[in-house]
């Protein structure tokens, strides 16, 4: 093997080249669960949605059974992705293009003008063709929609349900979306950055007290939690003591109640291989990470906040602004500075993830770059993330 | 088609009556004493049943009756067994059968059951009525402590409060695995209970179309890969079947067992004294067909060991290959349409159709 030049663990090219690019779309963003969104977003039998999953486009319908249906999202006939349900309670599953159409369960119900263009279905019983729907998988996970390509897929819970027991407490359901526009998420942005990168950046404890030393210092970063569980990352830390304390009156949401007192605290666990989430006193957000080229990550934030009336929401907003809390934590720019410009006067902790994230990636290109050492325990995790993402990818046929 | 893999033989063994359980005034459950060397024998899953033959009024009769106990579980077998009006063998087990009985025993089979794995992350519908609840709760009691993360939604109809079989157990389990097992009731004519401290919450009516349909909208599935199991009287079976069809439910995730009598074909013109050529146990043999008897029965009276037990079209273990000729089914609850496609039949409820019939068993 010649001598490349290394992150920790993969090469830098890993996060620069459009080959390496391809190659984890094909055997980690094609060969995992895949974030496909809430469950509410398919509500009603009948509703569906499709949703990119790696190079897969995969179609979730809900049947009159309550039960989700996933195929790939590909016309039989000319591999279209068109489909869509319809008829009366959407009993079918139909392409607009020469209208081929499909029951709930992929088969192929309907070809037109079948035995005069294609002798070859003359007779036969079209869902015997070899033509129905590829199907694929659809899972729920803490009131998430998760899509994996395969058919029969590995159960959701076999890969998630290690992690599971050191998730937030929360239980997601109860919760309702917040979103300052309609039907959009509560943030998206993108990043100029390699996917890895901005998930290295949420996954490393080591930069908590310094890049944000004057955003997320409301937390007790000396005394998280973290480790692994197969695949995937947990992350736990206490509010500081003093926000601890005045925590009915500081929270700047209503608290979210089904966590318990004694277990307040910022979850923030990494779900392999691109989905973390935020999950603390008063918010509960998935963090999609969604490559869109080896220099360019989409990250989309989905938020969640206690199901309270606009009043208690008020209410609790200004007995937050009254707590001397808040003139102690949050808020501070790490540096003085115009906060408009200049990330690192933001006092915006996003700000200052994406701010990092890019400056990294640029240096990428420099014949000078190296990483120069990795802190123990504060960054291992990022040793770890890249561990994982080659053992995965080696598992499932990549040559690296 | 699988099927009669250990019963091929018939073979029966007296296993000891450790247990008899009133559940209700109508039913009581029983349970076995296995003895060790039998554990392989009577290795079960979830879901199947027993066949036990007696001897009442001179004559050999045979019932199959349901396991309630899981096999999961350290717990004995234990079959439930309600009163059939005018039943023969079930009234005569729950007036008679008492401890330290012993009973001819046939070892487990039946193609109803839930084969449980722990790694299944699953949502399992269970309908039941009436008696119907005894291999449900066996299949709930097993899925529960097998598959971790799976769920349990059991939709139970019965006549009214006091002739709820386990329901007691029932609430332990609920009391056990509260955030998997869903357990509504439903029935049809309760007793109103001004006076009863404890509050016993149901829904009033039978399972039927319109109520089936109330369930799966009120507890939609959580884990996508669903399952339907559905346990009672013809009718319920039907109406819960239907419910689900109707609302897109595929065929290959629907199982059934049906429990008392379905309907029986009437009026079929059969041929009389039709040749019956009949190959089991590796031999071949010929006889006739006697006026309105089964090919079961023909091969019973012949002096052969056909392999058989429920005798009431539901079981399956008669199953044979129809090579020649054509027969017709007094009823048929236990063969699926492609089996029927490939030549199957039930022989215990096999009348011919044609002067000569052939089966294979």
């Amino acid at each position: 093997m010649e001598n490349k030049k290394m992150m920790h663990t993969l090469p830098v090219e890993a996060y620069t080249s459009q080959k390496w690019f391809d190659m984890e779309m094909k055997y980690l963003f094609s060969t995992t669960w895949q974030f496909a969104g809430f469950v509410e977003d398919v509500p009603n039998p009948g509703d569906y949605i499709s949703v990119q999953a790696g190079l897969n486009n995969i179609f979730i319908l809900k049947g009159r059974d309550n039960r989700l249906r996933a195929f790939h999202n590909i016309c039989r006939h000319r591999g279209t992705q068109l489909l869509r349900a319809v008829g009366k309670a959407q009993k079918a599953i139909t392409c607009p293009y020469h209208d081929w159409t499909y029951d709930l369960e992929g088969k192929l119900m309907s070809v037109p003008k079948k035995d005069e263009e294609f002798p070859e279905l003359k007779g036969k019983e079209l869902h015997k063709c070899n033509l129905n729907l590829h199907e694929a998988s659809v899972d729920i996970f803490k009131g998430m929609l998760f899509v994996h390509p395969e058919k029969n897929a590995p159960s959701i819970m076999e890969f998630f349900g290690e992690v599971e027991p050191y998730l937030g407490p929360h239980i997601v359901e109860d919760l309702v979306e917040y979103s300052e526009k309609e039907e959009e998420a509560f943030y998206t942005k993108e990043i100029k950055a390699n996917w890895k990168i901005v998930v290295e950046n949420y996954i490393d404890h080591y930069h908590l007290s310094h890049l944000h030393e004057g955003t997320l210092d409301m937390y007790d970063h000396s005394k998280a939690e973290f480790g692994w569980k197969g695949p995937h990352y947990w992350f736990y830390e206490p509010l500081m003591p003093d926000y601890l304390a005045d925590v009915d009156n500081a929270v700047p949401y209503p608290l979210i109640k089904s966590v318990p007192r004694e277990q307040i605290g910022a979850y923030v666990p990494w779900l392999f291989p691109n989905i973390g989430l935020g999950e603390n006193e008063s918010a509960w957000s998935t963090f999609h990470t969604i490559p869109l080229a080896p220099d360019r990550t989409l990250v989309v934030i989905r938020s969640k906040m206690e199901n309270a009336s606009s009043w208690e929401y008020t209410k609790q907003m200004t007995k937050s602004s009254l707590s001397s809390v808040w003139q102690k934590y949050g808020n501070k720019g790490k540096y003085e500075g115009d906060a408009k410009t200049d990330p690192m006067a933001s006092g915006d902790f996003m700000e200052e993830d994406i701010y990092a994230c890019e400056q990294q990636q640029k240096s990428l290109y420099s014949p000078m770059f190296s990483v120069g050492a990795q802190a123990k325990r504060g960054e291992y995790a990022i040793w770890r993330f890249q561990e994982e993402v080659k053992k995965w990818m080696q598992n499932h046929g990549a040559k690296i | 088609m699988e099927q009669k893999s250990k019963t091929m033989n018939n073979k029966s063994f007296p296993l000891k009556v450790i247990d008899v359980k009133h559940e209700t005034k109508d039913a009581v459950s029983i349970s076995f004493d296995l003895p060790y060397e039998l554990y392989e024998t009577f290795d079960y899953k979830a879901g199947q049943h027993l066949t036990l033959i007696f001897n009442i009024n001179d004559k050999e009769v045979r019932r199959s009756y349901s396991l309630c106990s899981s096999p999961v579980l350290e717990e004995n077998i234990r079959i439930g067994v309600k009163r059939v009006k005018n039943g023969l063998v079930s009234n005569y087990i729950n007036d008679k059968i008492k401890i330290g009985d012993t009973i001819e025993i046939m070892p487990p089979e039946g193609r109803f059951y839930a084969d449980s794995k722990k790694e299944f992350y699953k949502t399992y519908y269970l309908f039941s009525a009436g008696s119907g609840i005894t291999p449900i709760f066996s299949i709930a009691k097993t899925v529960l402590n097998t598959e971790e993360r799976s769920f349990v939604y059991l939709f139970f109809g019965n006549r009214d409060q006091e002739s709820i079989i386990f329901k007691k157990e029932l609430d332990e389990l609920k009391e056990q695995f509260p955030e998997r097992f869903i357990l509504v009731h439903t029935l049809s004519k309760p007793k109103t209970s001004w006076f009863s401290k404890n509050e016993f919450e149901f829904r009033k009516g039978r399972v039927d179309e319109e109520s089936v349909n109330w369930f799966i909208n009120e507890y939609p599935p959580y884990a996508q890969n669903t399952e339907y199991y559905i346990c009672g009287p013809g009718k319920m079976i039907e109406d819960t079947e239907e419910a689900l069809h109707k609302i897109d439910v595929p065929q290959n995730r629907i199982f059934k067992e049906y429990f008392g009598s379905g309907k029986e074909k009437k009026g079929i013109e059969s041929v009389d004294n039709a040749v019956l050529i009949a190959t089991l146990n590796g031999d071949t043999v010929e006889t006739t067909i006697p006026k309105g008897k089964t090919i079961l029965r023909t091969l019973i009276d012949f002096g052969e060991n056909p392999p058989y037990s429920c005798e009431g079209g539901v079981c399956s273990t008669c199953a044979c290959k129809l090579v020649k000729g054509k027969v017709a089914m007094k009823k048929n609850l236990g063969l699926s349409d492609e089996d029927v496609e490939k030549g199957y039949i039930l022989s215990c409820q096999s009348l011919p159709l044609t002067d000569e019939v052939e089966v294979e068993y």
